[in-house]
């Protein structure tokens, strides 16, 4: 049995932020039924590159975010597609969209509209700005991302805003949406009714830039809010670090590496970061993480094997280290460049340093702590006809884990099992719907 | 009535993340109970604010033994907490001794790195989490040292919320209760799910390195300017077709161009040329310029703003995004409601136990 199962979701959206939330109730066996222009669909489906680097035999972008539901092509601006739309949300647990107001009030499928039909639909919003906003400006993820204030703080002083990655903000967005349905979901339990929900994509996108956007909004000090130099790092146990370049070294394999090497080797592999490799692409960085006390600073000092460090008096203190916090960091820079961050790593290791290594997306891709939490997966692609590897389940669940079943449905596959098995049509009243041309 | 006023929590958290995470729970009227230990407990450096977050709504009890905070944990819906995974064992805390006490209980674990692998036991602290993603690395401009963003975590506060819905919906339903687990490496995983997708499906060393910006993939989507104030332009037109014959006379260029008329022609064959041009022509005004340019024009885009913007804006307080809490502000409530909307945070209350 699934989580959900039982629960049918009407998806009405495109993009990211809208489908991402649907995927993750159809992931825990909703039954999310994706609802899509016959002319085209999502235009999700049309994305041919990704950073220019064409997306390949596969289009991954929209595949995983539709994947586990099924795909009703419908024309909602005929009256015939409308009137099916209609029959749905009688049927309907949840109806989820990110489009438009302008087009919802086209298409007569605004909360208002929608609640006379089915008292009990919970009707969840994925806008912009807001409900108490009146803007008809677009929202992308990136121009709202750029409002809330966090790319500015990122990166060393002077360098361009920094995004936070492709999609980071509609990712939020779509959480928050399916956190938001589960607990209308739940009150419509105690109250017999549903309701009005948004999950907007600035507010979403405001709760991720917490951890600095609320000490700025208690202090107003723009420590919080501009760039901040690796160099003067308030805490120089707690900094990035570049290490030296190693000779490229053969990738190692998931699962590889299991019979015993040398008990060098197999330290290295049990390094708390997983895998190292270099890429060729540049310095091998470190993150260490280490508070600033005497407990932390005498195991970095005796993993460096920096005596000269251990004895300065600038260093001594956790106040001194803070007081000369740059000339510190510069030290450590010189003594961290001179063994790659495989031996830093092994030697922080032995010493109970808490550091990782910087990866890169070829890392992760292999990381066995991500397999075997199921952060990753395979699933059959029939695009391609071969098992792919997606993002699996960052959240998991122990008696009713969430699964990946089938990537995104090709456009209105399920048009026909959903009007006659669902909403009752007869064949000739699929025909006639084709013929006007309503479905696909 | 709150939406989840039915629902009792008992909060062993204490890391900023897992604590926001409840705090979602309590905005929708959930009982929270703040467990602080007598003894010991979680340290973490906690910056100004983040307690207004973490805390809010919740009610707070001192436990002075684990026999107790047993006992308080079966009369409860929910427990959550992050303490690592060897310490609940040890302090018989874990799922396996609290569900043999209550079948339905519902257990929700905030982990650094989940529950499974070799690295289950390592630290909860989102640096690690986030140096382990693989995104640091591509964030900043070509030869700039790799960038956290300390946002990773916030993924994993609102999947902790989410997870305990998905087990109580099940639990309604069935009466069985389960045990639910994120991590910070699953929260981070999940914010960076595009980019970790794409190199899964496409690979190659483009997508594993910094892109500078004035290589973006679409002059017109992406890539930031910079005006003659010094401040930040980013445009998002990915389908620039729709913009383009509003657009290029703002940047003093024809449509008809014979370099640039076309979609294909922007985004593949003069594509670093249209963006070295782009960057020219940004600089010629300041922001204020185009931003009014934008939003006269109904083109998508805007100007890089600082945290001063979030905090002085109206829109922000009037969809209670940002509100008061004690006489600070505080970020609010990024979920509108109409018939159980999330509550003003109430006073925390100390409870004596």
């Amino acid at each position: 049995m699934n989580a959900l199962s039982g629960i049918r979701v009407i998806d009405l959206t495109m993009w990211f932020q809208g489908p991402v939330a649907g995927q993750h109730l159809a992931d825990f066996g909703a039954e999310v039924i994706h609802v899509e222009r016959p002319q085209g669909g999502d235009l999700g489906r049309g994305v041919r590159s990704i950073k220019a680097v064409p997306v390949g035999d596969w289009n991954q972008y929209f595949l995983i975010i539709n994947r586990n539901k099924k795909s009703l092509a419908l024309d909602l601006n005929t009256d015939q597609g409308r009137e099916v739309m209609y029959k749905l949300v009688a049927e309907a647990d949840v109806f989820l969209t990110n489009l438009t107001s302008e087009n919802l009030e086209k298409w007569q499928v605004t909360y208002d509209h929608l609640r006379e039909i089915n008292p009990r639909l919970v009707y969840a919003m994925c806008s912009g700005f807001g409900p108490f906003t009146k803007s008809t400006r677009p929202s992308f993820d990136l121009t709202v991302q750029a409002l809330t204030g966090i790319m500015t703080r990122l990166g060393e002083p002077s360098q361009p805003p920094i995004y936070l990655g492709m999609g980071s903000g509609d990712a939020m967005g779509g959480l928050m949406a399916a956190y938001g349905i589960m607990v209308a979901l739940h009150a419509r339990r105690k109250t017999g009714r549903g309701q009005f929900l948004d999950a907007s994509l600035y507010g979403a996108q405001l709760f991720l830039a917490a951890p600095t956007l609320q000490p700025y909004l208690a202090t107003r000090d723009e420590t919080y809010s501009k760039q901040q130099s690796r160099r003067n790092a308030p805490n120089p146990l707690s900094n990035t670090y570049p290490t030296r370049r190693d000779a490229p070294q053969e990738r190692l394999e998931v699962g590889e590496g299991d019979d015993a090497g040398s008990e060098d080797d197999a330290s290295r592999r049990n390094a708390p970061a997983g895998r190292l490799y270099d890429d060729g692409g540049g310095d091998k960085w470190l993150f260490v993480c280490m508070p600033n006390n005497q407990d932390a600073w005498a195991k970095l000092t005796t993993a460096l094997y920096t005596p000269e460090l251990a004895a300065d008096p600038r260093f001594a203190t956790p106040e001194g280290r803070a007081e000369h916090n740059a000339a510190l960091i510069a030290a450590l820079d010189t003594v961290f460049a001179k063994q790659t961050a495989a031996e830093w790593i092994y030697r922080f290791t032995a010493a109970g340093v808490v550091a990782a290594p910087i990866n890169n997306l070829a890392e992760v891709a292999e990381d066995p702590q991500a397999w075997a939490n199921n952060y990753f997966t395979k699933t059959h692609c029939d695009e391609v006809n071969r098992q792919v590897t997606v993002r699996g389940l960052p959240i998991s669940l122990s008696k009713t884990p969430g699964s990946v079943r089938t990537l995104g449905p090709e456009l209105g596959q399920h048009t026909e099992e959903i009007l006659t098995e669902t909403l009752g049509y007869t064949w000739d009243q699929v025909g006639e719907l084709k013929e006007a041309g309503a479905i696909l | 009535m709150g939406a989840l006023s039915d629902i009792t929590v008992i909060d062993l958290t204490a890391s900023f993340w897992a604590s926001a995470g409840t705090a979602l729970l309590a905005d929708f009227g959930a009982d929270v109970m703040q467990v602080e230990e007598v003894k010991g407990g979680k340290k973490e450096e906690r910056l100004p604010g983040w307690d207004l977050l973490a805390r809010r709504n919740k009610r707070r009890a001192m436990v002075a033994d684990d026999a107790g905070l047993r006992a308080t944990i079966e009369e409860a819906d929910v427990f959550a907490t992050d303490l690592s995974f060897p310490e609940l064992e040890a302090r018989g805390l874990d799922y396996d001794t609290l569900a043999a006490g209550k079948a339905a209980l519902i257990y929700a674990c905030a982990s650094g790195f989940g529950p499974e692998g070799s690295d289950r036991d390592l630290p909860a602290l989102d640096e690690l989490a986030a140096a382990r993603t693989g995104m640091m690395p591509v964030l900043p401009q070509p030869g700039e040292p790799p960038v956290y963003t300390g946002a990773g975590q916030m993924y994993s506060s609102v999947m902790l919320a989410l997870g305990v819905m998905l087990a109580l919906h099940h639990l309604e339903e069935t009466g069985e209760g389960q045990r639910v687990d994120v991590s910070l490496f699953s929260g981070n995983m999940y914010g960076a799910s595009l980019d970790i997708q794409a190199y899964l499906a496409i690979g190659g060393e483009r997508l594993l390195h910094p892109i500078s910006r004035l290589d973006a993939g679409n002059p017109m989507s992406g890539p930031s300017y910079p005006s003659s104030d010094g401040r930040w332009v980013t445009l998002t037109m990915p389908d620039t077709d729709r913009y383009w014959p509003r657009f290029a006379p703002v940047v003093g260029l024809d449509p008809a161009d014979p370099r640039f008329d076309t979609h294909d022609k922007r985004c593949e064959a003069n594509r670093l040329e249209l963006i070295q041009y782009l960057d020219g022509a940004f600089c010629r005004q300041p922001a204020v310029h185009w931003k009014q340019q934008i939003v006269e024009l109904g083109l998508s885009g805007d100007v890089i703003e600082a945290y001063d913007y979030p905090a002085n804006d109206e829109e922000a307080r009037r969809n209670r995004y940002v509100i008061d809490v004690e006489g600070s502000d505080s970020i609010g409530l990024p979920i509108y409601m109409s018939e159980t909307p999330a509550a003003m945070p109430a006073e925390a209350r100390a409870v004596a136990r």
